[in-house]
């Protein structure tokens, strides 16, 4: 006999609403109804009436994570509108920042992943490692949440001492081989609860167009650093690392290998941080008649803003923003077909969703 | 590495591609979009998104179909007067909450695609984005 189970807009693990409905039939989910816009805000039509200096401000509050890829994001498509290329030590400032930003999701991450599974010493672990790269992001901008770091040209402070992010980074490198990989790699337990679960295949992934790291732990190769590289990327080495499995543990050991190759090029970028300014223009930037695209690789996948400008206001006349998670999670109800009732609130968690980037 | 310079003559269109402000735009005067989708989906292009935007001076609602080809972003670009375009969700499912959103925003029909909410909740007024004085 099938029945439906409602889950949600509380979710039993993370701290932002949407719904499912779940269709069981005994343990096992038949099939599954997602229902969103629970922290819809109206940011774009709000964006449609502020200017383009407040627009940066008011696309950072897009989400409390990833908060510097929203205005990365805004910023390159504004400079390419207004053809302004920053200086060379501002686009190693922004992949420090972009850096620092994935390390710290994706520690969060694996210690809300180590939550869902009872697994509460990881968590504990997790976010005292996730605490130090908070602490070198405060160091920077002054802040914990909205950096605020990205302008028009350029970025609003200078890393004056890389020497200490570089600390951070050693000793982040160190902790995740020597805590979170193992135990990723190798945990009965944990393995047990992941191996096989929530699978996404490659096709499916195609199909739905599915981003980041749920695109690459599905074998899709896709990471627009490396593919349409931005800022300094093209002069970064690194990996982008893929698992072919495309299961709950595929995306944990995607994440874990990511934030090696994270603090890989956090290296490269500190020690070869160029001279000179970081600020770009003084002026006021004219935005002229247009629209200008930009795409960002975020900790969940790839960002696109889309900016118009008629070249005659100074407020833009459309911004589109197409998030990560938007495009990750209509595959959720793929990946919750035929799966056990209790392993649901895992395989939902297991996309890094934000609710508030998908609502807006 | 996939040879884009055959799509517009694929799709029966004389606009060439332009390099502008971050993506490689073709916008034709008219735009077959099932074709489009039908032939990105073909040469193996993952489609990202649609930007749909209200146009001041004729009041056609413009619809910027986004892809992603080897690393490389194709913009397509479509105006409709009345509103009403197919749906592309049936050759492309990731296709299927973009086009109920741009509905909830814009009002824009997606012939083939029933409309299901997605931000919005049900049986309240959509057109969230269409400016006050035209909604």
């Amino acid at each position: 006999m099938s029945y439906r189970i409602p889950m949600g807009p509380y979710h039993p693990a993370l701290e932002e609403p949407y719904k499912l409905n779940l269709i069981c039939d005994g343990e096992r989910v038949r099939d599954a109804e997602l229902r969103i816009g629970f922290n819809f805000r109206g940011i774009e039509y709000l964006a449609e009436r502020r200017n383009f200096v407040q627009v940066i401000a008011l696309m950072e509050r897009v989400c409390g994570i990833c908060s510097n890829v929203h205005t990365l994001s805004v910023c390159q498509a504004l400079e390419r509108l207004a053809e302004i290329e920053p200086p060379p030590r501002a686009l190693y400032i922004r992949v420090i920042i972009a850096e620092l930003e994935r390390l710290h999701s994706h520690v969060l991450w694996a210690g809300i992943a180590g939550k869902v599974m009872g697994f509460k010493t990881m968590f504990m672990t997790c976010f005292l490692l996730r605490e130090k790269v908070m602490e070198a992001l405060e160091k920077i901008s002054g802040n914990r949440v909205n950096y605020a770091m990205n302008r028009v040209g350029g970025v609003n402070r200078d890393i004056a001492q890389p020497d200490s992010v570089l600390a951070v980074v050693d000793f982040l490198e160190r902790e995740v081989n020597r805590v979170i990989i193992p135990v990723f790699a190798s945990n009965r337990t944990l393995l047990q609860r992941c191996a096989g679960v929530g699978v996404l295949t490659q096709e499916q992934a195609k199909a739905y167009g599915v981003v980041g790291p749920v695109a690459r732990a599905s074998g899709v190769p896709q990471d627009i650093r490396r593919a349409a590289p931005y800022a300094a990327y093209s002069d970064m080495k690194f990996e982008v690392p893929v698992h072919t499995s495309g299961d709950v543990r595929a995306r944990l050991v995607v994440r874990a290998l990511e934030t090696l190759e994270s603090c890989r090029i956090l290296r490269q970028a500190l020690k070869n941080l160029p001279a000179g300014d970081w600020w770009g223009p003084t002026e006021e930037v004219e935005v002229p008649q247009g629209t200008g695209i930009s795409r960002v690789e975020g900790p969940r996948g790839e960002v696109l803003y889309s900016v118009t400008a008629d070249g005659e206001n100074d407020t833009p006349r459309r911004v589109k923003v197409r998030t990560p998670t938007y495009a990750n999670m209509p595959a959720i109800r793929l990946m919750l077909k035929g799966a056990r009732l209790a392993d649901a609130p895992l395989i939902q968690a297991s996309i890094d969703p934000c609710y508030s980037c998908t609502d807006r | 590495m996939s040879d884009i310079s055959t799509i517009p003559t694929e799709l029966g269109v004389a606009e060439e591609w332009q390099l502008l402000n971050g993506s490689l735009w073709l916008a034709p005067e008219s735009l077959d979009i099932r074709g489009m989708a039908t032939t990105m989906l073909a040469r193996g292009a993952r489609f990202i998104t649609i930007t749909a935007m209200q146009l001041p001076e004729d009041e056609a609602t413009r619809l910027d179909y986004h892809w992603d080809l080897n690393g490389e972003l194709l913009t397509f670009t479509s105006k409709t007067a009345d509103k009403v375009v197919p749906s592309i969700c049936d050759l492309c499912p990731a296709a299927d909450w973009i086009e109920r959103e741009i509905h909830e925003y814009f009002t824009v029909d997606f012939e083939g695609h029933e409309y299901e909410p997605l931000l919005v909740r049900e049986g309240e007024p959509v057109g969230v984005l269409v400016p006050e004085e035209d909604a």
